[in-house]
């Protein structure tokens, strides 16, 4: 990526991602535009340059922030009304460490509300359009991280991946986008959506940009005491076996789109023409991974939601009164009032699956047996890197789909994710990269879209995996 | 499985969110269909199978006892709120 | 409660403030006692987005400790669950417990009778913020929230007001010693919710429980029983059912009332914290901890079985540093007398309601306390002039003074050594005044030898120790 350097000042740098961000004005990928601080950050930048002092590694570097990241630069709303209005008075870890190293946030981007969606029309400010087709979605959840990217607004962009949302997006739209092992980059300051599948992550535009990234975010932080301690930076690239796999129930799926099927053949001969050697693996729990993913991932939307009351912070009701329900007091409708308006439909659902699978008499039929169920899908996992260093897959069974072709079908949208979340419940790393296009005579996609796929590794193989993109992309 | 409308209202109100009627009968559908599909689980066989809840294998995570600064301070976090008296967050009247 | 028609069935669930430096899952100061509101909130506390818990070290040793002066078995393995629940005074909108593997299983209780209460469990968890009420609205202070807690669980093993009173001094005791509480129940250290219900004696099965939630003193506990027994005998008197709810004590009122059954029917919908790591403690880590417990009441009533009536022993144990003091006196001079007489000084001059003010005060170290009960064993000391003594000793100017020398400054030692008496003694029967009473005596008269001895004891200044001078007068006057 471009660095600020003596030839090429920073100022430039973050003045073409500020035209860049008007020219796509229309695709509405951004919640916020940081031109005033992004501008001043630069000239100190240019200043440190022209003095010879020292300047980070992202130095100048211009990047976007998807809005679920806490930052005191603009209001951090997760593109949810009910956290309109909230000025955060901390900065995530992961946004402190890049600008550290002098990365410059310009913008902050739209995503579905507190990321519940897989197309980023779940946002209170309005979808985003994908990268290559207005009429299309972004992906999501973090879909306009993905299309600041994709269009070059930005040279990087920051996501979260609970079951798929960086990945999907950078798939719909042609860049490449990691989703770590669970625990390499803190969560702290980051709005929490599923907290034991939470990841936090990247969007580029090269395996090596996403190498160098995940070298700074990576490490064990004291504000998440889940956060791992760092392997990252100590890690190299080696493959002991030279043997990639393929997950059979996915490749063979009747709901594999062609195109994206022969993406996918093109890669595998790609990798046997490398000196890979193939090997086919059966993981059927994988069949029953959505199932769980959209009982566990509910359960702790419901519980980490539960904190947006209108009391502390950001959005409040001001309908205290009901005559239709006189037993509820101003402080039950001030809770009660504050959530139904300030939430999205997916949110609403989300939350009563969550309450439900949760409530006495559903907890051992439900939570309990999905928790039970994840343990079999991370047995088959361990299982399956027992014989293979990766594992080549789609990243979703299509490419991007129409604007509001599934919004108001959640299981249909649920169903996007089948090929993403396993890897989430398992807390295993995968990186997407870009595949190609749907072909010019491809009649239900008139205009070509990008197609995706993705690499999954065992725990803590995040370096293999970006290495291994990078040699077949 | 069929949830009632009742079910609906005891969820919305464990949910603490106050539905409108067009709104809950969408709701009821939706989650009708949702339940359906991960219904599904009652297929697979657990038994004998332990539940994972984390998936970051660390165990005894802990701090020092020790007062720190924190990144927010009393001033910065009652400024979020919508009223305040006394250092206080004012709410209507809790009954 | 003897000669009941009906059968009372207790058990207590008692919440016990860890006195940690900081919070439970923040780095903030955990004594907010004479803080302003909202002074001792972190933004975990107050729960921003994006924030999350960060486990106290010390809050987990603690417990150890706690479960050690239980006589519990510590669970190796045990982790956080959520307790999901809407109200302004939790933040999170959930509290983080322990509900599904606590860190404390069965342990238990001796009363001061001997009987037994089983302890069922005690888990960790966070404490809520504190709400107060105006006419129109309500202010939230987030300073209490996330306080550690320790919930003890006990067995229905209470079946009596007294004893349930008596449970709960027991456990404040072993708390307050153990070193894991500040004990102070004003400030809310220590709550108790009380389960009561009532049954036939030949009934097999317990009948329905009403639980009294938040008291917070051993007498609101023996009266909010006591009430409870009269008010459910009642109900099943007529023939009607008793209600399982919340209900609240008033100490006003001295009853208790029924509490909106809305929170009674709540749904917790429990769930793993996924935010903090499991526990897994090594034998070594709990073993250190177990064995940090201090001596306990019932150390302390064996230390003293011989040496002190076991009312005075119950006396002192509710003030543990006079009981680690008089265990001091005990060991550097293992005289039962002077422990006994010590114990007797604490539990009748010390805890007397005219001096309750020097409870505050240093006490006078274990020398000087042994010190001064072998001057009053030899005589040296009448026993005002060491209850004197013993007083003075509180005093900013005396505190240096050894027992000795702060008698002498205070001209209180009694004079035993017989020829200096005999020599006081010659002078008084010289002197004229003193004739008549001699005669009579040696007529007989033996009452007059009170006044002759009143005369040496002027002429001695006090000092001389009256039954020595009656003895030498009786010699003199044969």
């Amino acid at each position: 990526m471009k660095v600020a350097n003596k030839s090429t000042s920073a100022v430039s740098l973050v003045k073409s991602a500020l035209e860049k961000i008007e020219k796509y004005k229309d695709k509405n990928i951004f919640t916020f535009i940081n031109q005033e601080n992004a501008l001043k950050k630069a000239e100190e930048i240019d200043k440190k340059i022209r003095n010879g002092e020292q300047v980070g590694r992202l130095a100048g570097v211009p990047y976007a922030l998807k809005d679920n990241f806490l930052s005191t630069e603009g209001e951090t709303t997760a593109s949810a009304k009910i956290l309109t209005g909230l000025n955060s008075p901390i900065n995530s870890t992961c946004a402190e460490k890049l600008e550290k190293e002098g990365a410059i946030m310009v913008a902050r981007t739209n995503l579905d509300a507190f990321a519940h969606g897989s197309s980023t029309e779940n946002s209170f400010f309005g979808p985003t359009k994908n990268a290559y087709d207005d009429s299309r979605v972004a992906g999501g959840s973090s879909g306009g991280s993905a299309v600041a990217v994709a269009l070059d607004c930005v040279e990087f962009a920051t996501g979260t991946d609970t079951g798929g949302s960086i990945r999907q997006p950078a798939s719909f739209n042609g860049v490449f986008g990691i989703k770590p092992t669970y625990g390499t980059i803190s969560r702290y300051g980051v709005v929490a959506m599923a907290s034991s599948t939470d990841v936090v992550g990247f969007f580029s535009k090269s395996a090596s940009d996403l190498d160098l990234l995940m070298s700074i975010a990576s490490g064990r932080d004291s504000k998440d005491q889940t956060s791992l301690p760092d392997f990252y930076g100590t890690s190299d690239f080696s493959l002991e076996k030279k043997k990639i796999g393929l997950i059979k129930e996915f490749v063979e799926s009747p709901a594999l789109n062609p195109e994206i099927k022969s993406a996918f053949d093109e890669k595998v001969s790609l990798f046997k023409s490398k000196g890979y050697e193939i090997v086919e693996l059966s993981l059927p729990a994988l069949e029953y991974a959505l199932a769980a993913y959209y009982i566990i991932q509910p359960a702790e939307v419901a519980s980490n939601l539960s904190r947006y009351d209108g009391i502390r912070y950001a959005y409040r009701t001001k309908n205290l009164k009901d005559e239709s329900s006189p037993e509820k007091s101003p402080l039950d409708l001030l809770f009660s009032n504050t959530r139904s308006e300030g939430f999205m439909r997916e949110n609403k659902r989300r939350i009563m699956i969550g309450n439900f699978v949760l409530s006495s008499g559903f907890y051992d039929a439900y939570f309990l047996k999905a928790a039970k169920a994840r343990t079999l899908i991370i047995k088959e996992f361990e299982k399956a890197f027992e014989k293979v260093d990766a594992i080549l897959s789609p990243v979703a069974p299509n490419p991007a789909f129409k604007l509001g072709e599934k919004v108001d079908d959640p299981v249909s949208m649920y169903l996007e994710d089948v090929m993403s979340v396993p890897v989430n419940l398992a807390g295993l790393p995968a990186v997407a990269f870009p595949a190609g296009f749907t072909s010019e005579n491809n009649k239900d996609y008139k205009t070509p879209v990008p197609l995706g796929l993705q690499l999954i590794g065992p725990r803590r193989s995040d370096k293999n995996l970006i290495a291994l993109a990078g040699e077949i992309v | 499985m069929n949830i009632s409308e009742k079910e609906i209202d005891h969820l919305a109100e464990l949910s603490n969110l106050s539905l409108e009627k067009d709104e809950k009968k969408a709701l009821e559908k939706d989650l009708q269909n949702i339940f359906k599909y991960i219904s599904k689980l009652n297929e697979l066989d657990t038994e004998n199978v332990e539940p994972t809840y984390q998936v970051f294998e660390m165990e005894n995570v802990w701090r020092k006892d020790e007062i720190l600064p924190q990144d927010a301070d009393r001033e910065a976090l009652l400024a979020l709120s919508k009223e305040q008296e006394d250092n206080q967050i004012k709410v209507p009247k809790v009954l | 409660m003897s000669d009941k028609k009906y059968q009372i069935t207790i058990g207590i669930e008692t919440h016990v403030q860890l006195k940690t430096k900081t919070k439970l899952f923040s780095e903030v100061d955990n004594d907010a006692r004479g803080k302003e509101p909202n002074s001792c909130v972190s933004p975990v506390d107050y729960a921003l987005p994006g924030m999350l818990p960060r486990l106290n070290e010390d809050a987990v040793k603690l417990a150890i400790r706690a479960g050690s002066a239980m006589n519990a078995k510590i669970n190796s393995r045990s982790r956080f669950d959520r307790k999901h629940y809407f109200y302004p005074d939790s933040p999170k909108g959930y509290q983080i417990t322990q509900f599904f593997s606590p860190i404390i299983g069965e342990g238990s209780i001796t009363l001061p009778s001997g009987k037994k209460i089983r302890i069922e469990h005690a888990h960790l968890e966070g404490d809520a913020g504190k709400l107060s009420h105006f006419d129109s609205y309500s202010l939230v202070d987030l300073n209490r929230v996330d306080t550690p807690l320790l919930e003890i669980v006990s067995m229905p093993d209470i079946s009596s007001a007294e004893e349930a009173r008596d449970y709960c001094k027991e456990l404040w005791r072993n708390m307050v010693y153990a070193g894991v509480t500040n004990g102070d129940l004003y400030n809310g250290n220590m709550r108790f919710d009380v389960n009561i219900s009532l049954k036939k004696p030949e009934d097999k099965a317990l009948g329905t429980r009403a639980e009294i939630k938040n008291l917070n003193s051993f007498r609101s506990v023996e009266r909010a029983v006591e009430y409870e027994y009269s008010r459910q005998s009642k109900l099943l008197d007529n023939g009607e059912k008793v209600i399982q709810e919340t209900r609240g004590w008033s100490d006003a009122t001295g009853k208790t009332t029924s509490q909106r059954s809305k929170e009674n029917a709540q749904d917790y919908r429990y769930m793993p914290e996924p935010d903090l790591a499991p526990l897994n403690l090594s034998e070594d880590f709990i073993k250190t901890e177990y064995e940090k417990c201090p001596e306990l009441p019932e150390d302390y009533r064996k230390r003293f079985k011989n040496s002190v009536s076991s009312d005075t022993i119950e006396i002192i144990l509710d003030y543990p540093e006079l009981a680690r003091r008089l265990a001091e006196v005990e060991e550097n001079n293992s005289n039962e007398d002077t422990v006994n007489y010590i114990a007797n000084l604490f539990s009748s001059v010390l805890l007397a309601e005219e001096n309750s003010s020097l409870l505050n005060d240093p006490l006078p170290d274990a020398l000087k306390l042994s010190e001064l009960a072998e001057m009053k064993a030899k005589n040296e000391l009448s026993s005002t002039s060491a209850k004197e003594v013993f007083l003075k000793m509180f005093e900013e100017k005396h505190l240096g003074k050894s027992a000795r020398i702060l008698a002498k400054e205070l001209n209180l030692i009694q004079e035993n050594d017989s020829s200096a008496l005999e020599k006081i003694v010659e002078t008084v029967l010289l002197n004229p005044s003193t004739k008549k009473a001699q005669e009579d005596y040696r007529s007989g008269q033996e009452k007059v030898l009170g006044f002759l001895v009143g005369q040496v004891m002027k002429e001695s200044k006090g000092k001389a120790n009256p039954s020595a001078v009656s003895e030498i007068l009786k010699k003199k006057l044969k």
